[in-house]
């Protein structure tokens, strides 16, 4: 073989592939239902020719389960139970919207120690859905280490929410006029109501800072790394104009450099008290998209570390009947989730159900861009830009 | 946000389309079926609505096989329903329309918003309901041999046939007048 390699004739081949042109047809590559990076059961059906790829169809329904439907027949108070499961990494976040909207149509005031547990345990969930993006994102990127801090970090967090309400996925902790008295509390009586633990002050305080190290690491570690910040610079990149007409919510639109977050627009909890930035990004693409969430994480721990020092003494639960029936009338009712925009359209005929319950989900609308994103890009980017997305599918097929 | 911000943008809506309300801080606009898209043209234009939030469908019927009937009569129609809003406020407007069951179809938005696509599709699925010039409507998450509609009113939830939900016998046994004020905190 080394004989016949004679240097001087041998062909130039990057010239050769210039005056070949080879006839090409596109491959149909199916990725899912069942794959790693699909979070869960997305399937796509990509067109591909050679590495890049041609368009891209997302076929939802796997994991669809018909909460809408079920919604009907099912009591306000049970509803919650339902709508945690939706985005199961960050269930405590779902029953807010929900349970606002009920509140709202009922007239009832919720007392502010409420509203600051439950704004305490929504930045929880936000900084636990963060937690298990920047595990995952770097792993499908090829980077293992980052997954196994950042479950260890979210155990942490993960433990307090467990001590509060008793579940570390589905809390249903909220109450129509309140929350729950928590779980580690003891025997609650109408005259002695404890409703945190013991020691979840100091608990919370002392998980914030291991919090605030791990997004300093996470910076280091994964934004320093030279080979995420090829895999995820200018790769992916989604104008602001089509983030908005395909309804993009959440950190990718703040990636895109929208600076809309409801926690700032909006009054659904008392967000206003509190001093925290809304991190944006400038290029839109991958990196932004990781960088944001990241920054928001140390918003969250902040905004925590301030409620705590400020909570207010009072009642957890406002005079609610001890039958829900929620008056006639049509509302709808956001919040700033960790994936996005997520909200409930309730319409009441003033029976002990919602007469319809129409759920807008942030990750439905964040993966329907997924056509217009992938079409022109390469292969290896898809498992990236899918990443920086952080959908889960609960959160699609409802 | 801003009180007088949020006034001054009803206000506008409310004085390009008369059939408006304000109810429980949604402001909601009626609109004929026929102006659909022109509405969300204005809206988009004008009103400076370019977030495309969602949209959806409501079945209107006195009939309903499961969960609670209308308390009073209503005509049966199916709604459509819209939300819109921007991205540097609170505002947001949902639209909304009737149609008639016998013939349930309407104009699509997908060339004003790229993302009604889905959301029409879903509705199309869940109800029924046609969406002209859609550029591809089919099920979106139901398999392709799925019969029927199932957020109708009309569609009966077989696993509750079978197997009456113990959830029931908790809500029905409470009589009416049993109906008190909880004590603070209980």
């Amino acid at each position: 073989m080394a004989q016949t390699m004679d240097p001087n004739n041998m062909p130039i081949l990057s010239e050769a592939s210039v005056s070949v042109e080879i006839e090409t047809e596109d491959m149909t590559l199916n990725i899912g239902p069942q794959h790693p990076s699909t979070h869960g059961v997305l399937r796509l059906v990509a067109k591909i020719n050679g590495e890049k790829i041609s368009s891209v169809e997302p076929v939802l329904g796997y994991m669809h389960r018909g909460y809408e439907k079920l919604a009907e027949v099912r009591t306000y108070p049970q509803v919650t139970t339902l709508v945690n499961r939706i985005d199961w990494v960050s269930g405590f976040a779902n029953e807010i919207p929900f349970i606002a909207g009920a509140e709202k149509l009922m007239e009832i005031e919720v007392p502010e120690r409420a509203q600051y547990i439950r704004l305490i345990l929504t930045e929880m969930a936000r900084i636990s859905s963060h937690f298990v993006f920047n595990g995952a994102f770097p792993l499908e990127i090829g980077a293992l280490t980052p997954i196994f801090l950042a479950m260890e970090d979210r155990e942490r967090v993960l433990d307090l929410l467990e001590s509060v309400t008793g579940g570390r996925f589905h809390p249903n902790f909220n109450r129509i006029g309140g929350v729950k008295p928590a779980a580690g509390a003891g025997p609650t009586t109408k005259k002695d109501i404890q409703d945190l633990p013991a020691g979840f002050y100091h608990d919370t305080k002392v998980a914030m800072q291991k919090v605030l190290e791990a997004v300093d690491r996470f910076e280091d570690l994964i934004g320093g790394n030279e080979v995420f910040q090829i895999r995820t610079k200018n790769v992916g990149v989604l104008p602001k104009e089509v983030a908005e007409e395909y309804g993009v919510s959440g950190p990718i639109l703040r990636a895109s450099g929208v600076e809309f977050d409801l926690r700032k627009q909006s009054n659904y909890l008392p967000y206003d008290k509190f001093d925290f930035e809304i991190p944006i990004g400038e290029n839109g693409d991958c990196f932004d998209r990781w960088s944001v969430r990241t920054s928001e994480m140390r918003e969250s721990a902040k905004i925590i570390l301030q409620a705590i020092d400020d909570m207010p003494s009072g009642p957890i639960q406002a005079k609610v009947p001890k039958v829900i029936k929620v008056p006639k009338g049509q509302t709808y009712v956001r919040a700033e989730n960790p994936k996005g925009e997520m909200g409930y359209y309730i319409i009441s005929e003033g029976g002990l159900g919602p007469y319809r319950l129409k759920i807008r989900t942030a990750s439905f609308s964040n993966i329907s861009i997924l056509p217009i994103m992938l079409e022109g890009a390469l292969l290896p980017d898809l498992i990236a830009i899918m990443g920086s997305l952080d959908f889960v599918l609960g959160d699609v097929d409802r | 946000m801003n009180q007088s911000d949020q006034n001054e943008f009803v206000n506008s809506i409310q004085s390009k389309f008369q059939n408006s309300s304000v109810e429980f801080d949604t402001l909601k606009i009626e609109v004929d079926s026929h102006s659909w898209v022109d509405t969300h043209k204005t809206l988009k234009a004008e009103f400076n609505l370019k977030f495309f939030n969602w949209l959806s469908a409501v079945d209107w019927d006195n009939d309903v096989k499961i969960g609670d009937a209308p308390k009073e009569p209503v005509t049966p129609s199916f709604e459509i329903i819209s939300c819109l809003s921007t991205t540097n406020s609170d505002d947001l407007v949902i639209s909304s329309t009737k149609i008639s069951k016998e013939d349930p179809q309407i104009d699509s938005l997908v060339e004003v918003f790229g993302g009604a696509n889905w959301h029409e599709r879903e509705a199309y699925e869940m109800f029924g309901i046609n969406f002209l010039n859609h550029p591809n409507l089919k099920k979106l998450y139901l398999p392709d041999a799925y019969e029927g509609n199932p957020l109708l009113k009309s569609f009966e939830l077989i696993s509750r046939e079978v197997k009456p939900w113990p959830g029931d016998v908790d809500v029905e046994g409470m009589p009416e007048d049993n109906i008190v004020v909880s004590e603070e905190g209980s």
